[in-house]
């Protein structure tokens, strides 16, 4: 095997001290500190990187920068990662994937063979009847075509988090165009985002060894910005990249995100990086789109040939990793970027012998270099044809004007096309794009307010033009985010501009390259899309079939539709598109480029994997007590302490204690809280008296039911609301909302986390409680429904005599600061009653023994209350209420479905959820069951056609173990009179 | 959604911020007729263009206040309390 390796020079960003390997395919592969595991593989005589989605054709080294499909895989379990934008250091071992037995030698490739049986919109055509056949042809071909396998059995070690950011101006890009932008703007005063791919700053001039001279003002900033003298700023491009990431550096008012994709621009200026296991969603005043460009390959027969790559391929392995690409290569261009690029690697000791340019007779800069090192240049030639098998042998040469032929070895081939702006970014930022004959490329011609662009994104390709775009942009982006005054030279700028541009266009020549070789060189395919291994001859066929517009060709032929997302074929589809139906490019137009502009893992996406969770003030009380914690809305509560049937007991029998800080808690104070209460309740609460409790339900102005709870009169214009678990911030934003602009004197605290609240229930309640408290607690005292301030256990607290679990008992507010200090004073002072703490399942059993619902549990967002049986509790005799119109309306139709209890005629307990059913077919729902200890057997609640609502009537329930009968019971199981809970 | 949105007490803020309360509407009085509260219930007029919207600063002040905002493209014209608009209807029914 040939040593790939380049001798050092200064440009390379590997450090030939300190080497380091991993395995690859059960061999080590060594490589330096800086290397990415493709540039160690490339080094170590590896050609073949991947195999195709399709016809598992052997795929090599294309662009080099993460952006082709071409090197994707296994790296230490994480499935598709691009090899050539991975760095090697810290990995340990890479596979192949998408091929069997290995990527080397793919027994699968034999189904390029059989290209005929797969044409273009396959999944249109075959396989449709008879039905059976796609079900048996699915798992197959699942298995043999696609990428990478994720390992569902491996726990990823990743640690995602998101990050909100804000800054006066971002700038997209940290090639010279976005450095001098974000140079300048930061002289200014603005305070400046940068974002970057690469592991350094510096974009295409960090594998640039050319020099490039610019007028030396245009290197400098801040102090005496853009003044100065006429003298000459000359450097090799990797120098300059680096001076200018210095200046970036030292500027302190530039934050650098490197190694970073900007994955989105949404509206207002909200840009989404990737940035390793982090997501920053950063918030800018002014955007500046410096995401440069890229080359696409040319199509002509095996351009997808390991060996064949574009020339910024090229120079990133040779002027970064220093491994050179082979040592017979012909480049093939049609610009002057690619003679500079062939000139680059002849400087570096790559061996090449023929340069082409498919341009006639064009005055080449480089003509003298590549003499004197025997290089012929072929001008008004080009590629027709690849050939190889595993890996690139020879190319076919053609003459564009008298169509001679030669055939020439080489074991590399450098594409260098006229690169194409990536304009995705501006595409989602409404940028209107129009094609410019000269550019010979789509470029941005209208901007929305607040972007900019600047580099190569607008088409042209030479710095000094970028620089002075990136230093216009950047001081008019930080004069407009209010940041920085607009420079006084911004006139004499924009006339230097203007002059760059003209000279740049002056010198400007290309000629697209034409893929017209048609069928003269056999049945050897000629790639479009890579990702999806979709032919010239397959999006031929397509627009002859009538996909002659870029969606509908999208989506019949899936070209463009892969990994890469385009960005390799889009130039080639689009242009054949606009050979095919004689229409401009402008006219052809493009399909939307969308969100994430790079692959991202779903992890980063979604985010951290936990969410935050609210914990009651007695959280630590309930561990100690062996409390099984359980996720309640944003809560963590109990579901148990051991056996939820044993804690039902206790409460039956003598007491039991629970936590319930969870609830909602609303203080309503001022004149008019009576109206706000008569208003948003079904229930009246103008007419309860001071310290008495009410039970209230809320409803939709469509009448449907949002959420109930207790209100209890603490004054006559003060009132304390209790609402659902998981409700408050809904009730409080409801009770706002009615307040809003009525000049209504009601105001509405929110004061659930102030308070810890507890429910002290059971026959011994009472004896429990009455030794912490002073307040008279017995049963002609504190009647039902009522409340009282007192003290229990010297805490503060509002006695609430409340029945959700069916006994007589006392719900307690106090400052939240007592938790477990008021709970371990009751559990102390219950102790010689048999207290026994109870958790959400034991009283969702007691609470349903009595028949209340719990509001998103038993009900929908079809229930109302009249149906759900809470007609008690809406008093249409009040003028208006939130809800009522709509309730009279459901009086007026008649009832359709009703809330009933039920009772099982056997042994059996349905679970929640499980149909209740009319001659076999599903009419209603169970919403809760459970075994009820009072009767011993399976009970609940459940939704039912109004015809099967009438008490004692049978209803047909799914139970586990079939089917099984129940009986509608309207009364409670559990002490129907209600005599326990007045004790 | 990304836009921002200006709370008439606490500024500029992501839209994020804040909950949607949907396009102002009025609500009819307690005599009207059935069609009239259907509609009111279930029709909207979902505009494309410039509509008047509720929107409430949940991480905020907690306050409701409207909006003046083009669904086309998300641009927010106006912000202010209810009551304080152009040709304001207040639409909670008030």
């Amino acid at each position: 095997m040939a040593e790939r390796r380049l001798p050092p020079h200064p440009s390379q960003i590997i450090d030939r001290s300190k080497p380091i390997s991993f395995e690859y395919e059960g061999r080590r592969i060594p490589g330096f500190k800086g290397d990415t595991v493709a540039s160690a593989m490339y080094a170590s005589g590896i050609d073949i990187f991947g195999r195709s989605f399709k016809y598992h054709r052997p795929r090599g080294l294309l662009c080099v920068s993460g952006r082709c499909p071409n090197c994707m895989m296994n790296v230490d379990g994480t499935p598709n990662v691009r090899a050539c934008a991975c760095a090697a250091e810290d990995v340990e071992r890479a596979t192949g994937q998408n091929a069997w037995p290995s990527v080397e030698n793919d027994a699968l490739s034999a189904l390029q063979h059989f290209d005929r049986l797969m044409p273009v919109g396959f999944y249109y055509k075959t396989l449709v009847r008879p039905k059976a056949a796609w079900h048996l042809a699915e798992p197959v071909i699942r298995r043999v075509a696609g990428l990478g396998t994720v390992d569902t059995s491996r726990v990823p070690d990743t640690e995602y988090e998101h990050v909100n950011a804000y800054t006066d101006v971002a700038v997209i890009g940290g090639g010279p165009a976005g450095m001098s932008a974000a140079l300048a703007a930061a002289g200014a005063g603005a305070r400046v985002a940068l974002i970057d791919e690469g592991e350094s700053l510096g974009g295409h001039l960090r594998y640039e060894t050319l020099p490039h001279m610019v007028p030396d003002a245009l290197m400098r900033f801040g102090e005496g910005q853009g003044g100065g003298g006429g003298e000459d700023y000359a450097a090799l491009g990797y120098q300059m990249a680096r001076y200018l990431a210095e200046l970036v550096e030292a500027s302190g008012r530039i934050r650098v995100y490197a190694g970073a994709s900007a994955m989105a621009l949404y509206q207002g200026n909200m840009i989404t990086v990737h940035q390793g296991e982090k997501i920053v969603k950063l918030r800018a005043d002014q955007v500046v789109v410096a995401t440069g460009a890229q080359e696409s390959p040319p199509v002509f027969p095996n351009n997808d040939l390991p060996g064949v790559l574009l020339s910024s391929g090229a120079l990133r392995l040779v002027n970064l990793y220093g491994v050179s690409p082979g040592n017979r290569g012909v480049i093939f261009t049609n610009c002057d970027d690619g003679l500079r690029a062939a000139a680059q690697l002849l400087n570096a000791g790559v061996g090449a012998h023929i340069v082409v340019d498919s341009r006639m007779r064009h005055t080449c800069p480089f003509a003298e270099d590549f003499r004197e090192r025997n290089v012929t240049l072929l001008q008004g030639w080009k590629v027709v044809k690849a050939e190889g098998g595993k890996r690139l042998k020879s190319v076919l040469l053609e003459s564009t004007r008298e169509g001679a032929q030669r055939s020439v070895d080489c074991d590399f081939l450098c594409l260098a096309p006229n690169p194409e702006p990536v304009t995705a970014l501006l595409s989602q930022a409404d940028t209107k794009l129009t094609y410019d004959q000269v550019l010979g490329a789509m470029v941005p011609s209208q901007l929305p307010d607040s972007v900019y662009a600047a580099g190569d994104v607008t088409g042209f390709q030479d710095v000094e033009v970028h620089l002075l775009q990136g230093r216009i942009a950047g001081l008019k982006a930080a004069s407009a985010s209010g940041a920085g005054g607009c420079d006084d030279n911004l006139e004499d700028l924009a006339s230097q501009l203007t002059l760059a541009e003209s000279v740049h266009r002056g010198e400007l020549s290309s000629s697209p390259f034409r893929s017209t070789v048609g069928k003269r060189f056999g049945r050897a395919k000629r790639f479009v899309c890579l990702c999806e291994d979709v032919t010239e001859k397959d999006v031929r066929q397509a627009i002859d079939e009538g996909f002659a517009d870029v969606q509908s060709l999208k989506r019949y032929s899936t070209v463009s539709m892969g990994p890469c997302q385009g960005k390799m074929c889009h130039k080639s589809y689009t242009y054949l598109i606009s050979e095919a139906t004689g229409l401009g490019l402008d006219a052809v137009g493009g399909t939307t480029p969308r969100p994430p502009f790079h692959p991202t893992p779903l992890g980063a996406i979604a985010g951290p994997g936990h969410m935050p969770f609210r914990m009651t003030p007695i959280h630590h009380a309930h561990l100690r007590a062996g409390g099984k914690m359980a996720e309640v809305g944003q809560w963590k509560r109990p579901h148990s302490y051991g056996d939820p049937i044993d804690e039902i007991e206790a409460v039956r029998t003598r007491v039991g204690i629970i936590d319930v800080s969870t609830l909602g808690k609303l203080d309503v104070v001022g004149k008019d809280a009576p109206a706000l209460l008569d208003r948003v309740y079904t229930h009246y609460f103008s007419n309860l008296g001071v310290g008495r409790i009410r039970y209230g339900v809320i409803c939709s102005d469509s009448g449907i039911i949002m959420d109930d709870g207790t209100v209890t009169r603490l004054a006559d214009d003060h009132y304390y609301v209790t609402t659902g678990t998981g409700n408050i911030d809904l009730v409080e934003e409801w009770f706002r909302w009615w307040t809003v602009g009525t000049e209504m004197c009601a105001y509405v605290a929110n004061v659930t986390p102030g308070f810890g609240a507890v429910n002290v229930a059971g026959p011994k309640a009472r004896e429990t409680l009455q030794k912490l408290t002073e307040v008279d607690l017995s049963r002609d005292k504190f009647r039902y429904m009522r409340s009282a301030r007192g003290e229990v256990a010297g805490v503060p607290a509002l006695f609430l005599r409340v029945g959700f679990v069916g006994e007589a008992g006392w719900e307690l507010h106090f400052p939240a600061e007592y938790g477990e200090h008021v709970w371990e004073s009751i559990m102390e002072a219950g102790a010689e009653f048999g207290i026994a703490p109870f958790g959400v399942e034991a009283q969702r059993v007691l609470r349903l023994e009595k028949k209340h619902l719990i509001p998103g549990q038993d009900t929908d967002v079809m229930s109302n209350p009249l149906e759900s049986d809470l007609e008690w509790a809406v008093k249409f005799e009040k003028e208006d209420f939130i809800g009522r119109e709509a309730l009279k309306q459901v009086l007026e139709r008649g009832y359709r479905n009703r809330m009933v209890g039920f009772v099982m005629e056997n042994g059996a307990v349905p679970e929640d959820g499980t149909p209740v059913l009319e001659h076999g077919w599903p009419v209603g729902k169970v919403t809760s069951s459970r075994f009820s200890p009072s009767i011993g057997k399976g009970f609940g609640l459940a939704w039912v056609p109004d015809r099967l609502a009438a008490e004692g009537q049978l209803l047909e329930i799914r139970a586990p173990g079939g089917m099984a009968w129940a009986r509608v019971r309207h009364a409670p199981v559990y002490d129907p009179e209600g005599v326990h809970l007045r004790e | 959604m990304s836009f921002l949105l200006n709370c008439p007490n606490c500024g500029s803020r992501s839209v994020n911020d804040y909950r949607y309360g949907g396009e102002v509407t009025a609500r009819p009085s307690p005599g009207d007729s059935e069609e009239t509260w259907s509609a009111y219930f279930y029709v909207r007029k979902n505009v494309a263009g410039l509509q008047r919207e509720w929107w409430y600063h949940k991480y905020g002040c907690r306050r409701w206040f409207q909006a003046e905002r083009n669904t086309l493209n998300n641009e927010v014209s106006a912000t202010f309390w209810p009551g304080e608009g152009p040709g304001q209807t207040l639409g909670n029914g008030s």
